[in-house]
């Protein structure tokens, strides 16, 4: 495989690349009750036939997988069994009194006043519903009394849906093969692959082993920016995430010069016209941006039928 | 030769659009629960757990065999959490398989399952695309299928009718699947005359989103008559993979689905497929893949699977059924699909469906599978 001399720079610059994800996640009947309750300022926690509480309340037992008996109220009081500081914030674990696990959350407190088994209270916050950071934190109360466990009569509804969002960023590393293809794709506006070995064709994008005979690849070549559609469909739907105007044309297109595809758009005015124009053997030419070339496969803004 | 190993126990969910009154955990642990009832067991019969769902982005839990762990439990077993986009039920069947015939587990749970209404299912799978290479234009799997049955309807003939045909057949099967939730018949003309979404998919030729678990208990044969007199024993079975942009690829068939069914087909003595098999069960996220595994499972020639389909050898009553399911048009809880396409097969050689039994079925195909042809597998039941 490519081995590198020890010489060859190693902190090379990244390809960067988002991901940004909206979900509706659905946390069942014993957490979706306790968001519920929070507002009321209630702790709800899960009471098992083995006489074990669980707060906040869990569908399952950790021990069986038993299924809860009720649904209790444990008190807002407890002892810290551990805590640490990330980020300039302490987070802990908290026994609440007469519960049998630790709970997580923030301190309220810095870390040089904190002891394991010192006594805890929680400060709620009213600005917040439905999370569990309706309960700000948990801060030192060497005086609170002990609190109990209290039976709930009745509950609120369970939430059934909670809105989170993800956004993750990534700096992907190029490697010598893509790291060359997007150069000269900045550089000189052009798109190379690699030879097949004992071939002419391109292998786009390069790569070091040919896939079909796992032998190493040969000699750079630069393909043309002309191709021809090998597969296509007509994108008429409405998509999260999406940067272009439906209707448009998403093709697997194979570069003069090139034996392997690559995708990317079709601008068209209508979908039945493009039914009829656009199909596997048309011919196309790439459009490239007016703007600063970037070093990405959307520098081809995007390509267009070459007709007759 | 690794041991004989069967199914003996199945149970999944009634799947739905959106289950809000359950979490994740608590899906997998209906499936579970109904297996295990299935099997006349209980979780401490299991020696290993195999847990397997889509691509975390699907519902946004990293490692959620942790979570599933609690609520079927599970504690203190061994667990391996497998994923394989949409043939994540059946490399996780396939791993359970491997544990058992390898004499390292006398009964292994396999569950499988997608809350699919809790993320953005298209996008997610864009992110599939290689990110430097093809992401920025992706459109999940939509436009990608769409473009390769494109490309097969001029050399395979796979036109639109044929595929519509597929559509119908398998969305009025649905409606004897009590597990399915869409039940709807809809007419060959309905289907050509839906929305294009990604034409030439229309908005009847895609299955619903679903969310939903499956599970079954696998056995060894020294075991299985614990849970059952007739197993659905496992004759052969095989997932195959390649990369999504090698050069010399056909867009005609897929490579791996027919490596794959060669190696099953020589493990459980198929030399004829069209006769061996008394009901097949395959996973067509889009109607357009049911005419392709046609021929790529050597149920017809290559160009032949438009005709396979007008000709109704397909239906319930023709002489091949394929998904008297409904398949994924009744429900398509992505990573349980492998595991739901092997319950229906299971429970046919086992003589036990309860609604849409095929007559005397003693021998089944299953296929399954991700991506458009670059993650494909099946296997072989027979009681």
């Amino acid at each position: 495989m490519f081995s590198a001399p020890d010489s060859y720079p190693i902190d090379l610059p990244t390809f960067h690349s988002e991901i940004n994800l909206p979900y509706t996640l659905t946390p069942g009947r014993a957490a979706g009750t306790f968001l519920a309750e929070v507002k009321n300022r209630r702790i709800v926690a899960s009471r098992f036939a083995s006489g074990q509480v669980v707060a906040p309340a869990q569908d399952f037992s950790s021990t069986g997988g038993e299924e809860p008996e009720a649904f209790v109220e444990a008190p807002h009081t407890g002892v810290l069994t551990a805590f640490t500081r990330v980020d300039g914030n302490v987070i802990g674990f908290i026994r609440l009194d007469g519960c049998d696990n630790d709970f997580p959350h923030r301190i309220l407190a810095d870390l040089g006043d904190l002891s394991i088994g010192q006594r805890v209270e929680a400060e709620w916050d009213d600005s917040v519903e439905q999370s569990v950071l309706a309960i700000k934190g948990f801060k030192p109360a060497p005086d609170a009394p002990v609190g109990t466990v209290q039976p709930l009569a009745t509950t609120e509804e369970p939430l059934g849906v909670i809105p989170y969002a993800m956004k993750l960023d990534y700096e992907h590393a190029y490697g010598p093969y893509y790291g060359r293809m997007f150069d000269e794709i900045r550089e000189n506006g052009r798109f190379m692959g690699v030879r097949s070995p004992g071939s002419d064709v391109a292998l786009l994008p390069p790569r070091e082993i040919d896939d079909v005979t796992h032998n190493r690849t040969g000699t750079w070549k630069a393909c043309a920016d002309t191709g021809t559609i090998r597969g296509c469909s007509i994108i008429n739907m409405e998509v999260y995430g999406q940067t272009r105007k439906v209707p448009y044309v998403y093709a697997e297109i194979v570069l003069d010069g090139a034996s392997t595809r690559m995708i990317h758009v079709i601008e068209i005015d209508s979908l039945e016209e493009a039914k009829e124009k656009i199909k596997p053997g048309t011919r196309v030419r790439a459009v490239w941006t007016d703007g600063e070339r970037k070093g990405r496969v959307s520098d081809i803004e995007r390509f267009e039928v070459i007709e007759g | 030769m690794g041991r004989h190993v069967g199914i003996v126990g199945v149970g999944q969910t009634h799947h739905a659009r959106r289950r809000t009154d359950v979490s994740q955990a608590g899906l997998v642990r209906e499936a579970v629960d109904r297996a295990l009832a299935d099997a006349k067991l209980s979780m401490d019969d299991i020696d290993t757990v195999v847990v397997a769902t889509g691509p975390v982005l699907f519902a946004a839990v990293n490692q959620p065999e942790k979570w599933v762990v609690d609520a079927i439990g599970a504690q203190g077993k061994s667990v391996v959490r497998l994923t394989s986009g949409g043939g994540a039920g059946f490399a996780g069947a396939l791993a359970g398989y491997y544990q058992v015939a390898g004499g390292f587990s006398e009964r292994t749970l396999v569950v499988a399952y997608d809350k699919l209404s809790e993320g953005q299912l298209q996008y997610s799978i864009s992110t599939l695309y290689d990110p430097f290479w093809g992401r920025e234009f992706a459109v999940g799997i939509m436009g990608f299928s769409a473009a390769y049955w494109r490309a097969r309807m001029d050399v395979l003939g796979h036109t639109e009718e044929a595929a519509a045909m597929v559509a119908a057949k398998n969305r009025k099967n649905a409606i004897a699947n009590p597990y399915a939730h869409v039940k709807k018949e809809v007419s060959v003309d309905d289907v050509l005359n839906s929305k294009p979404l990604c034409w030439p998919i229309k908005l009847l030729d895609v299955p619903p989103i679903s969310d939903g678990a499956a599970a079954i208990v696998l056995s060894s044969e020294k075991m299985a008559h614990h849970s059952t007199s007739r197993p659905a024993w496992i004759r052969g079975i095989a997932y195959c993979c390649e990369a999504d942009n090698a050069p010399e690829r056909s867009l005609m068939l897929s490579e791996p689905l027919a490596i794959a069914s060669r190696q099953v087909y020589r493990a459980a003595g198929i030399t004829n497929p069209r006769r061996q098999f008394d009901v097949v069960e395959v996973q067509e996220p889009y109607s357009c893949f049911e005419l392709n595994y046609y021929e790529s499972l050597g149920l017809c020639p290559p160009g032949q699977a438009a005709e396979l389909v007008a000709s109704g050898a397909t239906q319930l009553d023709g002489d091949i059924p394929v998904n008297p399911s409904g398949g994924c048009m009744g429900a398509n809880p992505i990573g349980a699909v492998g595991v739901i396409r092997l319950i229906e097969a299971a429970t046919q050689v086992m003589g036990k469906n309860e609604t849409h039994q095929i007559k005397d079925a003693k021998t089944a195909l299953v296929q399954s599978g991700g991506g458009w042809a670059n993650l494909r597998g099946c296997a072989v039941l027979s009681a």
